[in-house]
C-alpha cells in the first residue's frame, strides 16, 4: 500500500539488520478454541501447527519457539489486513520502510527482509525494495497463523534468519457461507465473503474481498496525504478432491490486484513541485499439492508453485502532465518440490525432501527491461526422535545450490525436556541466510527524484563505472572498484533457550531467551561521486551484528469468560564492529551545543537504528458464549528507538535522524522516537450463532507522530455487520 | 621574479626564527594554549543557483592559514612557505610538494584534543604521499577528501557536512615545528544543529601550536 517515498539507499542499509524478540502466545491460541464451542471445554484440543516440522504436529510438543493466531483472535480484534494482526503481538513490531515500498515486519531485531513470509506453506513474493507489504493479505480467510521464531533456512531456505510466518487458509470443510462488511474512519470500507462446500470426494472453499480507503493525511498542511487512497481486490479459491483414502488432490490459488492515486509534491533542484499518478499492484499464484499414502508408514507429497507479482507506478507533473517518475518491477517463481514422510515407529519420523526454485525479476531500475533469472536447487532431511518420553530432539538441515551465489548448508538441532507436568524446557540452535537479492546484484538506479544518487549492484558496478569514468562523470573515488566482488550470502547462527511454566493452576508463562550472530551483513558502500556532485552507491559483505534478548508471555484466565495476559520484549541489537571500536575508545560524539569532543562508553552505545530496547503488551479478552457478548482491550507499547540517515520525506518534509553528534552512530545523546502505547478496544455480539455486529476503535487516545511514525495512522472508529452460516457433513 | 621573492622570504623567516628561539633560550617555556579561530572563510561564494543549490561566484582559491602567526596568510603569499594549511570547501591542503613550496606534512589521528598530549613522531604525509586512485585528483592529499574519509561526514538528510567527532590534524609546520587543529564547525558562526540553510564554507577550528622544538602540546 504504498507510503510512496521515493527511494534512498542509506536507509535501506542502516535498517537492515533489526532485532525483535517475539513472545509466543501459546495461551492465547488455546484460549482461541474455547469459543469454539461449549463441548470443547471439557476436552481441550491441542493446537497442531505445521510450520516448525513441516508436517502437523501438536504445538505444545514443538522444541522451538512457536506461536499462533487463531481465527476467533482476529476476529475478536477487528483485523482486515495482516499488518493488523501481527503489530499486537509480542515481539512483533510493524516498521515503516520510508525508503522502501511497504510496512515490514521486524522479528527478534531482524529487518523484514529477514523473515519469510508463507502462505500454506509457499512464500509471498514481491519484495520490491526488500520487505514484504503485509496488507497485501486480507485477513478474512485466514485459519491460523503460525509463527515460529528462530533461524528455519534447515527447511525453509533463503530468508528464514529471523523466522517464519505461515498464513494457512481456511480448507473446504462441510457447508460454509460467510459474508461480513465493515466500514470505519477515512471511508474505509471491507466487504467480504465466503462459501464452501464438500460433496463426497470433492470440495470448495472461494473467498473475495474488497478494500477500500481513502488513506490518510498526517500533515493536512502539506499537499498529498502520508497515505493516499487505494482500493484492492482479493480472490481465493481452493479445490479438493480425494481420490481415495490414501490419494487426495488440492488445487489452491489467488488473485490480487490493487490500485492507488498518488499526489506528492516533490522537491527538485531546491523548488516544491506537484505530482499526481498512479501505482496498481498485482500478483497471482497457483498451487497444486498431491499426496498420496504408500503405506501407514510412508506418505509422499508432490508439490507446484507458481507465482508471480508486478507493480507500476507513475508520476506526472501537474503543471504540463509531462512524466516526472515511473518504475516497475515485476518477478515470478516457480518451484516443483517432492517431500516424504517416514514412521520408523513411534519414537521415529524421518522427513526428506527437495526441490528446484527459478525465480525471474525485470524492471527499469536494472537500467534495462532485460529479464534476469537465478535458480535454486535443494534438498532438506529432518529426522524427529523421541528417546525417552519426556524428551524429544530434531536434526534437520538442508543444502542450497544457487546458480549465483553457491552452495549454503543451513542445519539445526532442537530439543525439548518435560520436567514434569508444569515446567518443559526447550532449546535450538540453527544457522539462517539470506541470498544476495536481485537488486543487490544488478541495480543500475539513477535516482533524480530524491536529490540524486546513483545505486550499482555488484554484477554491474564495475562496468557502469568504467563508462562514468570513460566520460568523464567520475570527480572522486571513495572506494576502489577492483575491491568490489562477489556477494556472498548473509548469515546467521541462533540460539533459543526457554521454558514453558505453570505457575499457578492456568496461570502459564513462556520465556524464550535467544542469540543471534549474523555476518556478511550486505551493506551499501559510497564507491564514488560523480562531477555532478551526485553519489554512487553498490554493496558489499561488510557488517556484523547481533542481536539478544529475551521475550515472556504470561496468560492468565480468570474463569470461564475472561482471559488476561501480558507480553514483553527485550532487546540488544547492535553492530559487532561498533561495539569493539567503542571498547578500544575509538568512538567519539561532539556535543552540538559546547562543540566538545567526548569519548564514548561502552554503556553509552545504544545499539542498532529502529529496535526498541522494550516493548510489550497488556490485553483483556472476553467472550461470554451463553450470551453472545464478546469484547477486548489490548495495550500495545513500544520503546524510544532511533532513526538512521533517511534521505527520504514524508508528504516533503524531512525525517530527522537520530544521530546528532557527528559520530554516525546512535548513543544516548541521540535524539530518540519517543516510546508509546496504543489502546485498542472492540466489542462484539452474536445474535443466534449466526449474525454478528461488531464495534470498536483502534489508537483510543488517538497518538500520532506524524514524520517519524507515517504508518501509525489517527484514531479508528469501526462498525461491522457479518453473518455465517456452516454445517458439518456428518460422516458417512 | 616569484623564486626570488621566495628564497627572500625562507631567509627573513629563518632569520626570524633563530632570533626568537635565541631569546626563549634563558626563560621557562610558556605554556602552550588552545585557541579557537572563528569563520575561516574558505571561498565560500556570493550566493546559489537556485537551479542545482551549487554555490556560486566561487574564486577556486584557497585560504591559507599559518599557525604560527595564528592568522590568515594573504593570497600573494601562496608561494612561500609562510603557510601551513590552505583551505577551499571541504579540501585542506598542507603545504608541500604537489600543494605548496613548503614542507609542511599533516595525518589524521583518532582521539580526544586534549587528550593528545604529543604529537605523533612519524605518520605525517605531504601532499603527493598517497597514491592516487585513477579519476580522483584529490585523491593523494594528506588530509583525505570525502565523506567519512578525513575530517567531515556528510549527513544527507540535513544536506550538511558535519566534522567527524574525534579526528584531531596533527600538523608538522615547514619549520618542524607541531600543531593539533580540531575542526568544529563548517559553517558560519558554528551553529549548533546545522542545516542547509545555514552559510557552508566558514571553517571554526581549534588548534595547540607548540613555538618550541618539541613534540609536547602541553
Amino acid at each position: 500500500m504504498a507510503n510512496l517515498i521515493f527511494a534512498s539507499v542509506n536507509q535501506l542499509s542502516s535498517l537492515k539488520l533489526s532485532l525483535t524478540i517475539i513472545l509466543g502466545l501459546f495461551s492465547l491460541s488455546s484460549y482461541g478454541q474455547d469459543i469454539e464451542g461449549d463441548t470443547l471445554k471439557s476436552k481441550e484440543l491441542e493446537a497442531v501447527v505445521i510450520t516448525a516440522t513441516r508436517n502437523e504436529r501438536t504445538m505444545g510438543a514443538l522444541p522451538m519457539p512457536v506461536s499462533l493466531i487463531a481465527k476467533d483472535q482476529i476476529k475478536s480484534m477487528g483485523s482486515l489486513r495482516l499488518n493488523d494482526v501481527l503489530t499486537e503481538q509480542t515481539g512483533l513490531v510493524v516498521v515503516p520502510q520510508i525508503n522502501a515500498q511497504g510496512n515490514g515486519i521486524q522479528i527478534q531485531g531482524f529487518n523484514p527482509d529477514y523473515t519469510l513470509i508463507l502462505i500454506d506453506g509457499e512464500p509471498l513474493i514481491g519484495r520490491y525494495t526488500g520487505s514484504l507489504e503485509l496488507s497485501r493479505i486480507a485477513v478474512g480467510n485466514i485459519k491460523q497463523i503460525e509463527i515460529v521464531k528462530g533461524p528455519s533456512s534447515s527447511l525453509y531456505g533463503s530468508d528464514a534468519l529471523a523466522g517464519v510466518i505461515n498464513i494457512i487458509t481456511d480448507r473446504p470443510q462441510g457447508t460454509r457461507v460467510n459474508a461480513a462488511i465493515r466500514y470505519g474512519t477515512n471511508n474505509t470500507l471491507d466487504v467480504n465473503g465466503d462459501i464452501g462446500f464438500t460433496k463426497k470426494k470433492l470440495g470448495v472453499y472461494v473467498f473475495g474481498n474488497r478494500y477500500h480507503t481513502d488513506g490518510y493525511d498526517l500533515s493536512p498542511q502539506n499537499f498529498g496525504k502520508t497515505v493516499s487512497p487505494f482500493t484492492n481486490y482479493t480472490l481465493n479459491s481452493k479445490i479438493t478432491y480425494k481420490f481415495s483414502p490414501l490419494t487426495d488432490i488440492s488445487l489452491a490459488g489467488r488473485f490480487f490486484n490493487e490500485d492507488q492515486v498518488f499526489n506528492f509534491e516533490v522537491e527538485s533542484n531546491g523548488s516544491r513541485i506537484r505530482t499526481s499518478g498512479n501505482g496498481n499492484t498485482r500478483d497471482w499464484n497457483f498451487n497444486p499439492v498431491l499426496t498420496h499414502r504408500f503405506s501407514d508408514k510412508f506418505k509422499a507429497i508432490a508439490r507446484f508453485y507458481s507465482t508471480h507479482y508486478q507493480t507500476e507506478t507513475y508520476l506526472n507533473l501537474e503543471t504540463d502532465g509531462s512524466r516526472y517518475y515511473e518504475d516497475d518491477f515485476k518477478q515470478s517463481f516457480t518451484r516443483p518440490e517432492l517431500n516424504t514422510e517416514y514412521f520408523f515407529n513411534d519414537r521415529n519420523i524421518l522427513s526428506l525432501g527437495g526441490g528446484y526454485i527459478s525465480e525471474m525479476v525485470q524492471t527499469s531500475r536494472y537500467g534495462d527491461e532485460e529479464k534476469r533469472y537465478q535458480g535454486t536447487s535443494y534438498g532438506f532431511f529432518q529426522h524427529e526422535w523421541l528417546p525417552v518420553e519426556k524428551l524429544s530432539v530434531i536434526v534437520g538441515g538442508r543444502y542450497d545450490y544457487n546458480t549465483i551465489y553457491g552452495g549454503q548448508f543451513s542445519p539445526k538441532l532442537s530439543s525439548r525436556f518435560e520436567l514434569n507436568k508444569k515446567v518443559t524446557f526447550k532449546v535450538s540452535g540453527g544457522v539462517g541466510f539470506k541470498a544476495p537479492d536481485f537488486r543487490q546484484l544488478y541495480f543500475n538506479f539513477n535516482n533524480s527524484a530524491a536529490g540524486g544518487y546513483s545505486v550499482l549492484g555488484t554484477e554491474v558496478a564495475v562496468d557502469r563505472l568504467a563508462e562514468l569514468e570513460a566520460a568523464g562523470q567520475i570527480q572522486t573515488y571513495l572506494f576502489d572498484p577492483a575491491q568490489l566482488g562477489n556477494l556472498q550470502a548473509e548469515r546467521s547462527m541462533s540460539i533459543n533457550a526457554g521454558a514453558n511454566v505453570e505457575i499457578l493452576p492456568s496461570l502459564k508463562m513462556d520465556l524464550n531467551v535467544f542469540h543471534n550472530s549474523i555476518n556478511n551483513l550486505i551493506e551499501t558502500q559510497a564507491v564514488a561521486i560523480t562531477t555532478s556532485g551526485q553519489s554512487i552507491y553498490s554493496y558489499r559483505n561488510i557488517l556484523r551484528a547481533y542481536t539478544q534478548g529475551l521475550e515472556s508471555n504470561f496468560s492468565y484466565p480468570v474463569g470461564r469468560f475472561l482471559n488476561l495476559s501480558v507480553g514483553y520484549q527485550l532487546l540488544y541489537a547492535k553492530d559487532k564492529d561498533v561495539v569493539e571500536a567503542v571498547k578500544a575508545g575509538d568512538v567519539y560524539w561532539r556535543d552540538p551545543n559546547t562543540l566538545v569532543t567526548k569519548r564514548l562508553k561502552p554503556s553509552e552505545y545504544f545499539g542498532l537504528y529502529t529496535r526498541s530496547r522494550n516493548m510489550g503488551n497488556f490485553k483483556v479478552f472476553y467472550s461470554h458464549k451463553p450470551s453472545g457478548w464478546e469484547g477486548s482491550v489490548r495495550v500495545i507499547y513500544r520503546g524510544k528507538y532511533g532513526i538512521g540517515n533517511i534521505r527520504g520525506n514524508i508528504q516533503g518534509e524531512v525525517i530527522p535522524p537520530s544521530d546528532t553528534n557527528s559520530n554516525s552512530i546512535l548513543d544516548v545523546y541521540d535524539d530518540f522516537v519517543k516510546g508509546y502505547a496504543l489502546v485498542n478496544i472492540s466489542v462484539a455480539k452474536t445474535v443466534k450463532n449466526a449474525v454478528r455486529f461488531q464495534m470498536g476503535i483502534d489508537n483510543l487516545f488517538d497518538y500520532t507522530e506524524p514524520v517519524l511514525i507515517p504508518n501509525l495512522p489517527g484514531r479508528l472508529y469501526y462498525g461491522s455487520v457479518s453473518y455465517s452460516f456452516s454445517k458439518k457433513n456428518v460422516k458417512p | 621574479m616569484n623564486s626570488v621573492k621566495s628564497i627572500l622570504s625562507i631567509v627573513l623567516i629563518a632569520g626570524f626564527v633563530a632570533a626568537f628561539t635565541g631569546c626563549s633560550e634563558n626563560e621557562d617555556p610558556l605554556p602552550v594554549v588552545a585557541t579557537t579561530f572563528t569563520n575561516l572563510a574558505a571561498d565560500p561564494g556570493t550566493g546559489f543557483n537556485p537551479s542545482n543549490g551549487q554555490p556560486t561566484g566561487l574564486t577556486r582559491q584557497f585560504t591559507f592559514f599559518s599557525f604560527k602567526t595564528g592568522d590568515i596568510v594573504a593570497h600573494a603569499d601562496s608561494a612561500t612557505n609562510k603557510w601551513d594549511l590552505g583551505f577551499n570547501g571541504t579540501t585542506i591542503i598542507v603545504n608541500s610538494a604537489t600543494s605548496g613550496l613548503g614542507t609542511s606534512q599533516a595525518q589524521i589521528v583518532s582521539g580526544i584534543f586534549d587528550e593528545l598530549a604529543i604529537a605523533p613522531t612519524d605518520g605525517y604525509k605531504s601532499d603527493n604521499d598517497v597514491a592516487p586512485i585513477a579519476g580522483a585528483p584529490n585523491a593523494n592529499l594528506a588530509i583525505p577528501t570525502g565523506s567519512g574519509q578525513g575530517w567531515y561526514t556528510y549527513d544527507g538528510v540535513n544536506m550538511v557536512n558535519k566534522p567527524t567527532a574525534g579526528k584531531i590534524i596533527v600538523v608538522k609546520t615547514s619549520e618542524g615545528r607541531y600543531a593539533k587543529m580540531e575542526i568544529l564547525s563548517y559553517y558560519k558562526d558554528a551553529p549548533a544543529n546545522p542545516t542547509f540553510n545555514n552559510t557552508a564554507r566558514y571553517y571554526t577550528f581549534r588548534y595547540v601550536y607548540q613555538p618550541n622544538e618539541t613534540t609536547s602540546f602541553n
